[in-house]
């Protein structure tokens, strides 16, 4: 009912610039609109705060319609409202930025300018987020013309990275830093210890996912999107899936959605207890990560025992789930629940009462609930600072309408705060787990899925570990997507971080940066460079030649 | 003695060799029991010495633009300053084996060296890492220098001499960790400070600044700062030991006693949050100097009553 009264309120803002509306399902408003109304639609969203802006998806909808179309997403509970901006494939294409009003969306923009082409005009900072210096000018790796040959490796810019800026050192954090256990790049203009502008890069590890999904079928994308990381993927299998399983009009059965939950209860706990011990080794308490993650080491197992994978688990299967739950596995899960349990309230304890502790996250970072908001913070970093924003409520999808979840909020929104909200959040998890167990709907575990999906799009939100996952899915009718996008939270976060490291001693800037629990590995997934010089192509015929010759040459 | 028996005593025992092998075992101690509180396995009784074995055959890397009588003469420097400090120290519970008037002052300072060639070992050079470690490392010394030298200085005070010898000797009828409990702990945590222990870590935080005022540093070079920091801890632990507990003596009780400063240390490493440099100067300056000074003041008082 709510998601109605949002999406009516929606369409009255933004009658005024719409040039046509649809609603393709019912909690989704499609309003076209033309570019330059982009900035005055975006302003009568966001000065009646209506929701965050979650995406912007760049398409490319081919030589024969001869059209860019880009996609402002706004959530609002499960309300979606999607700007939709067509754009001309030939010459330049131009689009007003709208940073100004949605600080969130300079990545955004940037992310779009450099994968389509398209010139985002009075963006606040223009050069390339995602693609490698030595990718060529001019070459848009998600037009649908381009082709492998193009993306050849040119000479970057030779110039060095400037040591200083005035009197003023520019330390680099990355892209290799004993700091970050991802590769990133941080710039921080530092005034003796004192931070004073920070700038980042990313884009270190591509892979071409997005691109990726478009030449495989619907089922190998399942197991190529669980790949984009290494922490959260049945965030991202669960994220498809669903979307999928949307468009396909595919019901899933309860015992499936069921177990699909489970996981990602569990998949939560190992995530959250990594991160504690990241960030206490940022800190400089190593004796809280070696604690952190010897515990963590149980839910891992738990993980291996009901699925057979400790990182990508592969349990997620379009319509449904792979393995099944028995009864002594539920009393293995309760076991070790028990012991969880009691090690996470130990933390919870540790964190907000070890005085050397609290002097480096006490009063750290703070931000208020009104700058969370501006900067689009999600998932527990938003939490943290007072702003109920999760999609496990707002728009609850999978079990958890029948198995549903407590918000866990602070309002202090500083790096205590953090770790409390992750904390206290595990234990709900744990609560919820049991409470899955013990109640597991019968019935199958998996339904038929179709070979083709129909045509269609859908939007499809899960809540990964680090906030909002956000899938865009686009079927042509075939055995692939023609169009896949993937908004992680990392990257909603990031700016906050970079506008709150400023004023901030550099001893603090890495807790800054591991506070948010970054993700890099989910973040890039889009391009790879060819480099002539140094790669070939073997088959696996040569490769096996390859091996044994190099290996013998050794004995 | 001869001057035989003299270069044998620097070279072999208890100075020299003897004590490069007892500051690895030390060292070793140390990281072991850090690595058990910790829920670690922790390293192999020779970890040390193999580290610093596979540091000397390594090629040193000099980078461009550094001024090289700095950058080899600074390790050399650093390795000499704690080993001549050693002559002048109970090492193993033995007398000293040189002493002269005032030689307290003397060593505190030769134990200096080693964090000043450091300093100026980062600063001599282009790397931001190593700036932001030297400048760390320096500040660092100004804040626990002072209480730490006090903390020396009360039981000097107590036996009316500034001869470490002496005040040994007087310390071997007097336990003073009883009369001057505030003077041990800040020589404890100024011994912490002193060898970057964390949580003094800051100079050298590898999570924002890599390995700090040592970044550049490699093979020769870098092994001969890490024996220097060995020794260091010798040397810094047994004049805290013989000063606070007991005097010099039996060697193997003496011994004891040295691991217990060891356990000590090895504890706190493990249950505290590394400080920002901000907040380890503050520390030393609003609390450490003044109980420091304190102690002092009422030493001053009650000798001159007595007196």
């Amino acid at each position: 009912m709510t998601t109605e009264i949002h999406l009516q309120r929606a369409g009255e803002l933004l009658a005024p610039f719409a040039k046509g509306t649809n609603n393709p399902e019912v909690n989704r408003l499609d309003v076209k609109i033309a570019a330059s109304d982009l900035p005055a639609a975006a302003s009568a969203l966001t000065d009646a705060s209506w929701g965050y802006l979650a995406a912007i998806t760049g398409m490319d909808h081919g030589l024969d319609v001869n059209e860019l179309e880009a996609l402002y997403h706004f959530c609002e509970g499960a309300a979606v409202t999607t700007l939709r901006v067509s754009l001309p494939r030939e010459g330049c294409p131009e689009i007003p930025s709208v940073s100004a009003q949605i600080p969130v969306a300079s990545f955004f923009e940037r992310e779009l300018s450099e994968m389509l082409g398209v010139t985002v005009v009075n963006t606040p900072d223009p050069s390339r987020l995602f693609l490698p210096d030595d990718w060529p000018v001019d070459v848009y790796p998600l037009r649908q013309d381009f082709k492998q040959e193009q993306a050849a490796s040119v000479q970057p810019d030779p110039t060095p990275e400037p040591g200083r800026v005035g009197n003023k050192f520019i330390v680099p954090i990355g892209p290799q830093h004993p700091a970050l256990k991802e590769p990133g790049h941080f710039e921080f203009t530092v005034d003796g210890e004192i931070i004073t502008g920070a700038r980042m890069r990313l884009g270190y590890v591509h892979r071409g996912i997005e691109k990726a999904t478009e030449q495989r079928n619907w089922i190998q994308n399942l197991y190529l999107l669980e790949r984009i990381c290494g922490i959260c993927s049945h965030t991202h299998t669960s994220a498809y899936s669903q979307g999928v399983e949307k468009l396909a009009q595919v019901e899933v059965p309860p015992r499936a959605l069921a177990i699909r939950e489970l996981v990602a209860g569990l998949e939560r706990i190992h995530s959250h207890l990594l991160w504690l011990g990241v960030v206490s080794h940022e800190a400089g308490f190593d004796t809280l990560f070696m604690y952190s993650w010897r515990d963590r080491e149980t839910v891992m197992n738990l993980l291996e025992e009901l699925t057979g994978n400790r990182v990508n688990y592969s349990i997620c299967a379009l319509g449904g789930v792979k393995h099944d739950i028995g009864t002594e596995q539920s009393a293995t899960i309760h076991k070790a629940l028990d012991y969880l349990e009691e090690r996470i309230r130990y933390y919870l304890d540790v964190v907000t009462s070890d005085t050397t502790f609290l002097q480096r996250t006490r009063g750290v970072g703070t931000m208020t609930r009104d700058e969370a908001i501006h900067f689009g913070a999600l998932g527990p970093t938003a939490r943290a600072c007072g702003v109920n924003r999760d999609v496990r409520l707002d728009a609850p999808y999978g079990a958890y309408k029948r198995f549903p979840v407590s918000i866990i909020t602070d309002e202090r929104g500083d790096l205590e705060a953090r770790f409390v909200v992750r904390m206290k959040e595990l234990l709900v998890s744990c609560f919820t787990i049991r409470t899955i167990v013990d109640n597991m709907p019968t019935g199958e575990i998996i339904t038929k899925f179709p070979r083709k999906v129909p045509a269609g799009e859908t939007v499809s939100r899960v809540e990964a570990p680090r906030g909002e996952a956000f899938y865009y899915i686009k079927s042509g009718g075939g055995e692939s997507p023609t169009r896949l996008h993937i908004r992680t939270p990392s990257l909603c976060n990031w700016t906050s971080v970079i506008n709150k490291a400023v004023g901030h001693q550099l001893a603090d800037a890495p807790m800054l940066i591991a506070g948010m629990d970054p993700c890099f590995s989910c973040n890039d997934r889009m391009v790879t460079v060819r480099r002539q010089a140094d790669t070939k192509t073997l088959s696996w015929f040569e490769l096996r030649e390859y091996g044994i010759k190099k290996y013998g040459q050794r004995k | 003695m001869t001057p035989f028996t003299a270069l044998l005593s620097i070279m072999f025992f208890p100075a020299g060799l003897s004590l490069i092998f007892s500051g690895m075992l030390y060292e070793w101690v140390d990281r072991k029991l850090v690595a058990r509180f910790q829920n670690r396995i922790g390293p192999r009784w020779f970890q040390p010495l193999a580290d610093t074995i596979k540091l000397l055959v390594k090629e040193e890397i000099k980078p461009h633009g550094l001024n090289s009588l700095l950058f080899y003469g600074l390790p050399i420097v650093a390795l000499t300053g704690t080993l001549t400090a050693a002559l002048y120290s109970p090492i193993f519970g033995l007398s000293p084996i040189h002493s002269f008037p005032g030689d307290l002052i003397v060593t505190l300072y030769l134990l200096s060296l080693l964090t000043m060639s450091m300093g100026l070992a980062g600063w001599n050079g282009s790397n931001r890492f190593s700036l932001i470690g030297a400048t760390r490392t320096l500040t660092q010394l100004f804040a626990y220098e002072a209480p730490f030298l006090l903390a020396l200085l009360g039981p000097a005070i107590a036996a009316g001499s500034w001869t470490i010898k002496d005040v040994s000797i007087y310390a071997g009828s007097h336990w003073m960790i009883f009369s001057q409990p505030v003077g041990f702990f800040i020589a404890l945590i100024g011994l912490m400070g002193k060898l970057e222990l964390p949580p003094f870590d800051a100079p050298e935080a590898e999570t924002e600044i890599v390995a700090g005022a040592l970044t550049e540093y490699s093979g020769r070079g870098l092994a001969l700062f890490h024996i220097g920091k060995s020794v260091e801890m010798v040397v810094a632990v047994s004049l805290v030991t013989a000063f606070y507990l007991g005097g010099i003596g039996n060697p193997f009780l003496f011994l004891l006693k040295t691991l217990v400063i060891v356990l000590l240390m090895a504890m706190l490493q493990a249950m505290l949050t590394r400080l920002r440099i901000d907040q380890t100067v503050g520390m030393w300056w609003r609390f450490g100097a003044l109980l420091a000074l304190m102690q002092i003041l009422i030493l001053v008082i009650i000798k001159g009553w007595l007196v």
